[in-house]
């Protein structure tokens, strides 16, 4: 591109602004990994092996809110996808007129709400509603099974917060799920009605041409769903005991640090162990961010020729 | 005679309708429960709900939330006003020299910047701006509000600049206008209605934000603050603070704030949908 004079001032005028998102960047990752040094110099591996937290005596453990955040997450983007995709056909598929603009006004709604308030109502509703109708029976029919072994005696625990925190992110997933649908091309579809397919079938050859994407959305709602606080903070029930139990009260990284935070300054290294908690999560969602992107930026350079 | 081909397309269609009807039942539910809890502690409260400070715990009356309201207005304001400069000149940037290599790093950072967890993003204030200033601030909330909102900005703001067509700017630099008078005098012009949604969004974000002021703010709520040095509250803190702890009195208020802050967002919500509207007009 040719630049003439006052386009490179104009470029370079814009500059000092733009680079403010670098700084920003930079100085974040920075303070972060500044901060975990001490820690992760003291107690090396041990962070990562045990699931202490014993600030009078200076253990620190963060097996259990890691394992937490992994499986809530786990959780929230199963919940997210069996309710995402269907959701995502009806759009695309069935719905038309004005009953299609209600129903993706109220998916544009869930996807911007405050997740405070979903925060608010899963403690007040869903995780009593969840105790009495989805936890209790499985406990009662499945208690050989190890992950349904435990009584639930709150409510308040893992498996509430993957699932609240699944429906919290269906809004998200399914986003990208009806971008990535609507994109695939008339000509597949024309090609399915073709041969005689129904409608079930084609939908079949649709979704696993849309396949990539889907996993992809996957990718980000994981991503999205590990750094997730308020709901996980509110439901989880905070405690530092590692169970097998899907029933029983657990801790996220970031509900950990919600409640641990603002007094760790008055223990040695409390605040830098949870700084390293956190810099677990940023590497793992900022690389899955990019992982997922990089894999719709493919899928779509392949599908849409 | 139905073959099993119209039976399973049978089944599947209520498979589908049965579960889509599962995913927008919790937000269904959660409005109506919202809505008529809010309401019947606005009608307990009164008025005072906008202009009084919070109860003590064993306090018979509901009292207000006025310093969370003040804090939140007072941080959307600052916040947004700095994120909505950047973000449109970041996005100008990576509108104008999409090719510049400037201008893909600032694409990758602002994917990168919005996967930080927002909790992630106090902590760093905290080091960054509260640790020097001896103190939690208006200001520092400000300044972690201001990153979490200035990528989301920034995607959706280009978004809308690319959106403009191509023929546009070639009228302008056929009558030979330059670069920057194309950008703001037809660029921008055009543009106008998607950017008033953008800054209205990136408003709800903003208001709705809680984990980035857990450990900025400060959560002061024993008077009204306008200062942005002085330590302030906001409408989400006041509800993640009530909502978790034992008392009552404190849960009501909990649940007037969050239908305060459900009726905001909603409409924002409805003027987007407008703006929206008029657009495709």
């Amino acid at each position: 591109m040719i630049m003439t004079r006052k386009d490179k001032l104009f470029f370079i005028s814009l500059l000092p602004l733009s680079s403010s998102l670098l700084a920003i960047l930079i100085l974040s990752i920075a303070t972060i990994a500044l901060k975990s040094l001490d820690s992760l110099q003291i107690f090396g591996f041990n962070l990562l092996t045990s699931s202490i937290w014993n600030p009078e005596k200076g253990i620190y453990g963060l097996l259990a809110p890691l394992i937490g955040s992994v499986i809530t997450s786990i959780l929230a983007v199963f919940t997210a996808l069996v309710l995402s995709l269907p959701l995502s056909i009806i759009i695309v598929e069935y719905l038309r007129g004005i009953v299609k603009n209600i129903v993706s006004s109220i998916v544009e709604l869930m996807g911007g709400m405050p997740t405070i308030i979903y925060a608010v109502w899963a403690s007040q509703y869903l995780v009593p509603f969840l105790k009495e109708f989805l936890m209790e029976p499985l406990h009662n029919t499945f208690k050989y099974i190890p992950l349904f072994s435990c009584r639930p005696i709150t409510g308040f625990s893992i498996f509430a917060t993957g699932l609240s925190i699944g429906i919290s992110i269906i809004p998200y997933v399914t986003t990208i799920i009806l971008e990535a649908y609507q994109s695939i091309p008339l000509a597949y579809r024309e090609a399915c009605y073709g041969i005689g397919a129904t409608r079930y079938e084609s939908i079949k050859i649709m979704l696993s041409l849309a396949r990539p994407a889907i996993i992809a959305a996957l990718i980000l709602g994981f991503a999205r769903s590990l750094g997730e606080t308020t709901i996980a903070a509110v439901t989880v029930g905070n405690s530092m005991y590692l169970s097998s139990c899907l029933f029983a009260p657990g801790y996220t990284v970031s509900a950990l640090i919600a409640s641990q935070f603002a007094n760790a300054y008055l223990y040695p290294y409390a605040e830098s162990v949870l700084y390293a908690s956190i810099l677990f999560v940023v590497l793992i969602s900022v690389a899955l961010s990019f992982y997922g992107s990089s894999i719709i930026i493919r899928w779509r350079s392949k599908i849409v020729v | 005679m139905y073959s099993w081909r119209k039976i399973r397309e049978k089944l599947f269609i209520c498979i589908i309708i049965l579960l889509s009807l599962l995913a927008i039942a919790p937000i269904i539910h959660l409005v109506i429960v919202v809505s008529i809890n809010g309401i019947a502690i606005f009608v307990k409260a009164g008025t005072s709900f906008f202009t009084g400070l919070p109860p003590t715990p064993l306090s018979e009356e509901i009292g207000g939330i006025a310093p969370s309201i003040i804090g939140t207005l007072l941080m959307t304001m600052i916040s947004l006003s700095i994120t909505i400069t950047l973000a449109v000149f970041a996005a100008i940037l990576t509108t104008e020299f999409p090719k510049n290599s400037i201008s893909v790093a600032i694409d990758a950072i602002a994917k990168s910047l919005a996967s930080i967890p927002t909790i992630a993003v106090s902590m760093i204030v905290y080091t960054l701006v509260v640790v020097p200033m001896k103190g939690f601030s208006a200001l520092a909330g400000s300044v972690a509000l201001t990153i979490i909102a200035l990528p989301y900005a920034y995607t959706y703001f280009s978004m809308v600049l690319r959106s403009v067509p191509a023929i546009y700017r070639e009228a302008a630099f056929s009558v030979a206008m330059s670069r920057w008078s194309a950008v703001i005098r037809v660029l921008i012009p055009i543009a106008r209605k998607g950017i008033a949604v953008g800054v209205l969004m990136t408003m709800a974000r903003i208001m709705g934000e809680t984990a980035a002021l857990l450990f900025t703010a400060g959560r002061f709520r024993n008077k009204v603050s306008f200062s942005p040095t002085e330590p302030a509250d906001a409408i989400p803190l006041l509800i993640f603070d009530y909502i978790l702890s034992p008392y009552d009195i404190w849960h009501q208020v909990a649940w007037g704030a969050t239908a305060l802050l459900l009726l905001a967002y909603i409409a924002i919500f409805f003027a987007v949908k407008l703006i929206v509207k008029e657009v495709k007009l």
